[in-house]
């Protein structure tokens, strides 16, 4: 029963105290949370790191949570805070620190087309603010008004983001190609410094 | 139209939300344009991209942590009990004391007290000096537990002080000291969940006007994002009206964060 539940319906019950349902909003969550953190990182441990942070938080600050606002922008909201805090407590120590760099390829590569590796790398390269909007309006299936609400911006400065994400996409898409066609090798090594993060 | 008309429609037509003839105008410029059509393309190639799956270590990490977390509210419903005086609640809450490894000489110290106290009772035997003597050993738990607290928070691991600030919630009537250890938690502490735990360890004496003022001060001197919008929802729930100019002022900070605005926003509009 407790299955049929809307988000904001288990959430209300997790803020009034019932803890357990924060269970199936996690079955509900946890991957989609992943894989928007894998594809803004490239980092798995890092990525898993921060959906139990961004969980911890929906505990810790349950009493926040006004049952009239959508569930899953609040969660996005604290999804990218733990990933903002997360970034600031790094930096200084080491700015290149290796799990802020985008990783090298994903895991399963061996079963991955040609092509999807590459996509995967220019993903990566395209800047960090571009990649979120594309990766938030793609993957996780936001509409433009959330993600404008969540970023705090006008919907058609989001809009305006995701066509220049596509156009840098585009362009570094095709000189990896071409590279590849070159040097017949992947794009090993040539990426940006992690400083371009936000 | 060119491409950069169509470019502003690009968007909504991926994500399929253009009228019919809007749709008809972008698929027709997509056929004959080779950069915007490619455009599109890669926003389909996406798909080539898996879902990936997180490690099963993820969920029993979740797991782990969504029992703590139950534990602790059981914990909270056994200082409720001893909030109404009842002797024998009071006795549970030292059920996970010994694991405590700072709280080693003062539980010792504990027994000696009990000794002492027990070996008088035997001595003397009226009732009002037990209830005298149970009083006296009420203050000597308190007194400890705020000896424990205050030297957890400031351990140098993060767990060890969000384990001093939940100490600190199961003192009857915490000090002045106590507090002060907590607003400076709430202020400096390195750590946004031990900040944030503070924040909510606090919360519980808002009604006092000086802890109060304290946290209107915070909510200015701040640094941190997550402790503001926590504090603009503590000042809303309790309808505090007298932070107003200073939620003012944090909404015309030009620095502020974004997600600070916002709730900062709403939350002049629901005190008004």
């Amino acid at each position: 029963m407790a299955n049929s539940m809307s988000d904001e319906e288990l959430m209300a019950q997790v803020r009034s105290g019932v803890g357990e349902m924060l269970g199936l909003l996690f079955e509900r969550y946890h991957v989609p949370l992943f894989n928007f953190y894998l594809k803004l990182t490239g980092d798995r441990t890092a990525s898993e790191d921060l959906v139990q942070e961004v969980f911890f938080r929906i505990l810790k600050y349950r009493h926040s949570y006004r049952p009239e606002t959508a569930f899953r922008a609040w969660m996005y909201q604290i999804a990218r805070n733990a990933r903002v805090d997360l970034l600031r407590k790094r930096r200084p120590e080491t700015s290149l620190e290796p799990e802020m760099s985008p990783a090298v390829a994903p895991v399963d590569t061996a079963q991955q087309s040609q092509e999807a590796r590459l996509l995967h790398s220019a993903l990566m390269q395209i800047s960090e603010d571009k990649r979120e909007v594309l990766v938030l309006s793609r993957f996780q299936d936001l509409k433009y008004e959330e993600i404008a609400q969540l970023l705090g911006c006008e919907v058609a400065t989001v809009k305006t983001r995701v066509h220049r994400a596509l156009q840098d996409l585009r362009q570094i898409f095709q000189q990896l190609e071409s590279g590849k066609a070159l040097r017949g090798k992947g794009p090993q090594g040539r990426w940006p410094a992690p400083g371009s993060v936000q | 139209m060119n491409c950069e008309e169509i470019g502003e429609l690009l968007p909504d037509y991926l994500q399929g939300r253009l009228s019919a003839d809007h749709a008809r105008v972008v698929e027709k410029h997509l056929a004959e344009c080779a950069t915007c059509g490619e455009e599109a393309a890669l926003w389909k190639k996406l798909a080539l991209l898996p879902e990936e799956q997180p490690s099963p270590a993820m969920e029993s990490r979740f797991k782990a942590m969504l029992e703590s977390y139950q534990e602790g509210r059981w914990e909270k419903s056994s200082l409720a009990a001893e909030k109404t005086k009842t002797p024998v609640p009071m006795l549970w809450g030292l059920g996970n004391w010994r694991q405590l490894p700072a709280a080693g000489i003062v539980w010792a110290c504990l027994f000696l007290a009990c000794g002492y106290f027990i070996g008088n009772h035997a001595d003397r035997g009226t009732d009002a000096a037990a209830q005298l003597q149970i009083n006296e050993m009420r203050q000597e738990l308190a007194a400890t537990r705020q000896t424990v607290a205050l030297s957890m928070l400031q351990q140098q691991s993060a767990s060890q002080r969000l384990e001093g600030v939940s100490w600190t919630t199961r003192l009857p009537e915490p000090d002045p000291k106590v507090m002060s250890a907590l607003m400076h938690t709430v202020r400096f502490d390195n750590n946004v969940d031990v900040r944030l735990a503070a924040l909510d360890a606090l919360s519980r004496y808002a009604d006092r006007p000086e802890v109060r003022r304290e946290l209107v001060d915070v909510l200015q001197t701040t640094q941190s994002p997550m402790v503001q919008v926590a504090l603009i929802d503590l000042l809303v729930d309790l309808h505090d009206k007298s932070a107003m100019p200073q939620l003012r002022r944090v909404q015309q900070d030009p620095n502020v964060n974004p997600t600070v605005k916002k709730r900062v926003d709403w939350g002049i509009q629901q005190l008004n």
